[in-house]
């Protein structure tokens, strides 16, 4: 019933009031509706770039379809998808190549996993010195349960042969002209088939959203959203390592430990950008609140990294001078948003900074002082809530 | 027993045309353009054919250099075909408009800037200096609707060439799709006749 529902979709109107000011120079953005989408804020239309606003955080761990982030780099994308006839072709350096259908991909085990999907520019915006690129505020993450086959079962069906290095990704969405390079991603062979990596169908317990890749996306749990290849149609098999401009020199960090530089400092050797590092928000409070004092007061939000777990959640209600330990809520895995929360010692009055820092199970933390590379990747600060108590 | 058939196939009917649906949208019409102000039409027409305005408007104040850097990266990595001697005028109205120092009021346009482009008459010429086949072609819908479509569309009209002339001076959206085409007010008057009568005769 619902791709009927989904059929041919109204737009709506572009000129609303709502208006939105993210906390940076320049952060004045509108909310708009996309077809199945409620008012998200609107990065670029053309090819569409929408932001989750954060409060949506705090309504649970799981983003729902209709808030989940969308992000596009090439103009020419699939606004009519037909799924009976569409058609995943595996290739490449396979025994058997494969041409399946949504029906055929079915067929294989199914599986699900809850993980976080995050633009590797997420936070951009906060960047000090600020930097090109999109200008993001907190909101281009999402979680979702994801349902899919394994990338490895299907990889084993067509036969990977000997001398497979990496497999490369394409999807549905296709470059203005025909001098810009194509969105093609790859993987080295070993990630493709951990049996973690998946070609995912449905998105909480529904076909994909089409701006978030329907009908078939790759979700590479732990890993930044730019793997996560959206109208999935192509998966080729290769014998070395994709250097085509998406692979270098896009989505690359500073080919040290941590991915970051000193501020502003020339660019480095840099590698492709690769798993989440620990990052945690408190939800329930943004800067300006006003909270009573006096009394215990309820601080809740989300953390997640790139696939180990959160550990620990430390809170601080006076700019970092003093840290409790929060409470972990409902584990819905390694590479899910955990929800976390903790009752405060009460406030005295006047002004307070809030801060969160996570722990996950290898120790990884995050920095008190925000860290910088020249892309804007990968900010993970311990962030501060400033907040008022009267 | 045959009322279960009947419900049966009905629910085996509606799979089937539910399978068969392809999902569809439509994206809401695009609105954003550049700031009006000297050699915003370099921008309109060169920026435009691959992405929204936002891309540059959301942008922090960038140093001089950075919106330059930035135009060689979308010729040389993304093939966007800006002229040559169009490069130095789209940097300097990028820097002055969106980089260091820029303000949110749209800065003056120059009055050399407005004078009308140098033509020899030459309806192509013009429209490939402009930036028109950006967006165009003559008999294939590329972003816009080719020249082919806009003649067969006017034809027969009898304020066609009046219609024609206010789309290339003021722009519009939504007419062809949900792209917005900017208004192209570098033109002189003599210009629009020779581009608005070189449209109109395209069959």
């Amino acid at each position: 019933m619902l791709s009927v529902a989904l059929a041919s979709l109204p737009a709506t109107n572009l000129f609303s009031d709502d208006k939105v000011v993210l906390p940076f120079g320049n952060g004045e953005r509108r909310l708009v509706k996309y077809p199945q989408k409620r008012p998200l804020i609107l990065l670029t239309s053309r090819p569409p770039q929408l932001e989750t606003p954060f409060s949506v955080f705090n309504e649970g761990a799981i983003t729902p379809n209709d808030a989940f982030y969308v992000r596009y780099h090439l103009a020419d994308i699939p606004l009519s998808i037909d799924p009976d006839a569409f058609r995943l072709e595996i290739k490449g350096l396979v025994d058997t190549p494969l041409r399946l259908s949504l029906a055929d991909l079915k067929k294989f085990e199914p599986v699900e996993i809850v993980a976080v999907c995050q633009c590797s520019g997420n936070s951009r915006g906060f960047s000090q010195p600020r930097v090109a690129g999109g200008q993001l505020g907190h909101g281009a993450m999402g979680n979702a349960r994801w349902r899919g086959v394994r990338l490895k079962d299907v990889l084993a069906k067509a036969g990977v042969k000997v001398n497979a290095r990496q497999v490369t990704f394409n999807g549905l969405d296709r470059p203005v002209i025909e001098k810009t390079p194509d969105f093609i991603k790859s993987l080295d062979l070993d990630h493709a088939i951990d049996g973690e990596v998946m070609l995912a169908y449905e998105m909480n317990g529904e076909p994909l959203p089409m701006l978030n890749g329907f009908p078939l996306r790759l979700v590479v749990p732990g890993y930044f959203g730019t793997y996560w290849i959206k109208h999935l149609n192509e998966i080729s098999v290769v014998d070395d390592v994709l250097n085509t401009f998406w692979m270098n020199p896009a989505y690359r960090i500073p080919d040290n430990d941590c991915g970051f530089i000193e501020p502003g400092s020339p660019p480095v050797k840099t590698t492709p950008i690769k798993r989440y590092n620990v990052r945690s928000f408190v939800t329930n409070f943004k800067d300006g609140d006003t909270i009573r004092s006096g009394e215990k007061t309820l601080i809740k939000g989300i953390a997640f990294d790139g696939g180990y777990g959160i550990r620990e959640i430390l809170v601080s209600i006076n700019g970092g001078k003093a840290w409790r330990t929060a409470r972990l809520k409902a584990d819905l895995g390694n590479y899910s948003f955990r929800e976390w929360e903790i009752n405060s010692l009460p406030f005295p009055k006047g002004k307070h900074e809030l801060k969160v820092r996570a722990i996950n199970r290898i120790g990884e933390t995050q920095p008190l002082d925000p860290l910088w590379n020249p892309a804007g990747y990968m900010r993970n600060v311990v962030e501060t809530v400033r907040v008022q108590s009267i | 027993m045959k009322k279960v058939f009947a419900s049966l196939s009905i629910v085996f009917a509606t799979a089937f045309l539910v399978q068969s649906a392809p999902v569809t949208i439509e994206l809401p019409i695009e609105t954003a353009l550049y700031k009006p102000a000297a050699d915003a039409d370099l921008a309109n027409a060169q920026c435009l054919t691959c992405h929204s305005a936002e891309y540059v408007s959301s942008q922090p104040p960038l140093s001089r250099a950075f919106w330059k850097g930035s135009v060689e990266k979308m010729m040389t990595k993304y093939g966007a075909p800006v002229p040559a001697d169009q490069i130095e005028a789209l940097v300097n109205y990028l820097a002055s408009n969106y980089g260091q120092g820029a303000t949110n009021a749209p800065a003056a346009s120059s009055p050399a800037s407005d004078a009308p482009l140098a033509t020899t008459g030459d309806a192509k010429l013009l429209m490939q200096k402009s930036g028109c086949f950006n967006c165009h072609t003559v008999d294939k819908k590329f972003l816009g609707p080719s020249f082919k479509e806009v003649a067969a569309k006017y034809k027969g009209i009898p304020d066609a060439s009046a219609k024609v002339t206010r789309q290339i001076t003021h722009g519009g959206s939504g007419l062809w799709g949900p792209f917005p085409m900017p208004p192209f007010k570098q033109f002189s008057e003599a210009d629009v006749r020779i581009l608005t009568a070189w449209i109109l005769a395209q069959e």
